[in-house]
């Protein structure tokens, strides 16, 4: 791949690839996380079906991501009642009630991450979704005070152009979706000073990792060191 | 109180950070500066937007990848650092929209 005239952006079968190694990779650097998986959807009957491969996307389910704020470091040094003791857990799941009001319910949220592919941006998008231990789904509205305070930030700059609620493309439910519409451009702004990617052609391999180091951010998914260390 | 330790005065080493210019961003006057390591890496964010004033900046290191804004400089610096310094790459484009 010529890095000079590349737009940032990759096709199908290229995304694929950096899928596989992302999976692989993940698996071999952080074995004690969960890993990424390939989900593979069976092809709509209606699209046309000249691409050789399979059509999916990529999976990371459950995971809890903890939103570094402010006062983390008390925290370390004196946990606190709603956060950290497993006991309280434990109180807030009161059978006698039906609803629980959001002030004494768990604060612990799961998040499930997809990886798909966009033809029309020919980038990868992420798409979320965040719900309680009880699988109750996040609002928005809550969803906000658990990102990350830079995303947060953004998220007030920019509403309508960062998260939007929109129909998973293979699940056909709402999830919320990063917009992609900047991501060639960054992407091409991060390779375009290596010369030995240029010269290797190496960038595929690497492209959903390093696309990931910046897009996790949004949502608080740390990317281990190792990962990034052999970029 | 693990905490407290780790942020003791004589574990805090300075790290050397190289702001190199990308795109259309512009090349500031002064480019390497000395931060402590015990540093979050959005002090280094927030100090390129000072200087730049704009809100949207992209930041990363190594053309491979953009360190969460919650990470050390010095853990930075140990696994990404080379001839002593931390290159760190920045370029005002919009991320989202």
């Amino acid at each position: 791949m010529d890095i000079s005239s590349w737009d940032g952006t990759i096709s199908l079968a290229e995304f694929h690839v950096a899928a596989r190694a992302l999976v692989e990779k993940w698996k071999r650097v952080s074995s004690a996380s969960p890993p990424w998986s390939w989900v593979s959807c069976p092809k709509q009957p209606w699209v046309a079906s000249h691409e050789v491969s399979v059509e999916g996307y990529l999976s990371l389910e459950n995971i809890i991501l903890v939103s570094i704020k402010e006062e983390h470091d008390e925290l370390l040094s004196f946990p606190q009642k709603e956060e950290t003791s497993c006991s309280d857990k434990e109180e807030s799941i009161d059978i006698a009630t039906l609803v629980q009001s959001q002030s004494d319910r768990d604060e612990i949220c799961y998040y499930d991450l997809h990886i798909v592919y966009s033809a029309s941006y020919r980038v990868p998008v992420l798409y979320f979704r965040v719900y309680y231990s009880d699988g109750e789904p996040l609002e928005f509205e809550d969803i906000k005070k658990h990102l990350p305070a830079h995303s947060a930030k953004t998220l007030l700059d920019s509403k309508w152009t960062f998260i939007t609620q929109e129909e998973h493309p293979y699940l056909k439910r709402p999830w919320y979706k990063l917009h992609p519409c900047g991501t060639g451009e960054w992407m091409k702004l991060l390779f375009q000073g290596d010369v030995s990617l240029a010269r290797n052609g190496a960038a595929i391999e690497v492209y959903l990792i390093s696309w990931l180091s910046f897009v996790g951010q949004v949502v608080g998914l740390r990317i281990p060191y190792e990962m990034l260390n052999q970029l | 109180m693990a905490t407290v330790e780790i942020q003791s005065p004589s574990s805090v080493r300075k790290v050397v950070v190289h702001l190199r210019a990308t795109g259309d961003a512009p090349i500031l006057k002064q480019v390497k500066f000395k931060i402590p390591g015990s540093d979050k890496f959005a002090k280094v964010i927030d100090f390129l937007r000072r200087q730049l004033h704009r809100e949207t900046l992209f930041v990363y290191v190594n053309s491979a990848f953009s360190p969460n804004p919650d990470e050390l400089v010095i853990d930075l610096y140990n696994n990404f650092g080379f001839d002593g310094k931390l290159v760190v790459n920045y370029a005002c484009s919009m991320a989202w929209g």
